[in-house]
């Protein structure tokens, strides 16, 4: 039978780069599969010594990315078809999280209250001002 | 998005020389995909906020430390990602591995593949940080080509086979294009890298997967 997981996926849910879905799953199944998690702690020994793979180094430099920007424009539906279509693709079928974040995040700008906004800013502000040190 | 952008540049200048108007700046300017980077993973609005607070304290503890030519975002993404991973473990939602390659482990956890067994590749940080920078810039310059040409099935393919992993079977089905034409665009663009990484005179080691097939 064919792994459910590909490698590139387990490194990804080791990255915290899985959908949400995704990484749902595979804490499932590290639950009752025992060769699963013996097979993950496997990659994780071989990403410690230090052996690259082109997945983790492509994620983690975020090699493909759209800007911030492009995802923008994405959403206002006002890039190119083709661009467009690249981003549906890297969004939806590679799962990209943090450009998921980004979109997500551009969508409650429009919709979110102003008031809530200001007050959690407010909090993190006052919660971490006094951590902030001169000539770091 | 590798590079880090001017913006970000000055703000973090400022944050070093205390300037609490620039972390408020930094604050305003990243909250939100942080926020919904975390929720979208716990789905509970008040625990999201606290772990994005803690992320934001983490940030100022390591600014020392801070390689300020690297992009912030990528940067907060992974302290808060860490946070996250944290609290899951807490919560028992995570579940715990043997996640140390140590000596105890007896090579238990080394994984079978082609690739030298990983204790005995193990080098300085220094040497690791060279080695990913050659190949950042490698896969950099691939992408931008492959965008600057309209190339976007051979990118969607390479992001299939080495970002997901799916064998060339599925990533032809999924492109609608043939196996055949998969394996080449996997032989054309992993021939290129290997030879940027090759001209740097790096070991082939510590690239396994690139030299297999």
């Amino acid at each position: 039978m064919a792994p459910r997981f590909t490698d590139g996926e387990l490194e990804a849910y080791l990255d915290e780069a899985l959908s949400p879905e995704e990484m749902a799953v595979v804490e499932a199944e590290l639950r009752v599969d025992q060769e699963l998690a013996r097979h993950l702690a496997g990659i994780n020994a071989r990403r410690d010594a230090g052996v690259h793979t082109l997945g983790e180094v492509w994620r983690r430099h975020r090699i493909s990315c759209p800007s911030r920007e492009q995802l923008g424009s994405y959403l206002l539906r006002a890039l190119p078809a083709e661009d467009c279509d690249y981003v549906a693709f890297h969004v939806e079928k590679i799962g990209c999280r943090l450009c998921l974040a980004n979109l997500d995040d551009m969508k409650r700008q429009r919709d979110e209250v102003d008031t809530t906004v200001v007050t959690r800013r407010t909090k993190y502000f006052q919660s971490s001002a006094g951590y902030l040190k001169r000539d770091q | 998005m590798t590079a880090a952008s001017e913006t970000d540049r000055l703000l973090i200048h400022r944050i070093r020389e205390g300037d609490s108007s620039a972390w408020n700046d930094l604050i305003s300017r990243y909250e939100g995909r942080l926020l919904a980077f975390v929720e979208s993973r716990i789905g509970r609005r008040a625990v999201s906020e606290d772990i994005v607070q803690e992320a934001f304290i983490g940030f100022l503890n390591s600014l020392p430390n801070f390689d300020g030519r690297r992009p912030l975002e990528s940067y907060l993404f992974s302290i808060c990602a860490y946070k996250l991973t944290d609290h899951m473990r807490r919560e028992g939602r995570r579940p715990a591995l043997p996640l140390s390659a140590g000596a105890d482990s007896g090579g238990e956890w080394q994984l079978a593949s082609p690739a030298r067994a990983a204790s005995s590749i193990v080098r300085s940080g220094e040497r690791r940080d060279l080695e990913e920078k050659s190949l950042v810039d490698a896969l950099q310059q691939q992408v931008q080509r492959w965008k600057e040409r309209g190339d976007w099935c051979k990118l969607k393919c390479i992001e299939l086979l080495f970002v997901r992993g799916w064998a060339n079977k599925d990533a032809a089905t999924e492109l609608g294009i043939t196996e055949q034409q998969v394996a080449n665009f996997k032989f054309d663009f992993l021939a290129r890298i290997r030879s940027i990484i090759r001209k740097q005179g790096l070991s082939e080691d510590v690239f396994p997967e690139m030299y297999q097939d």
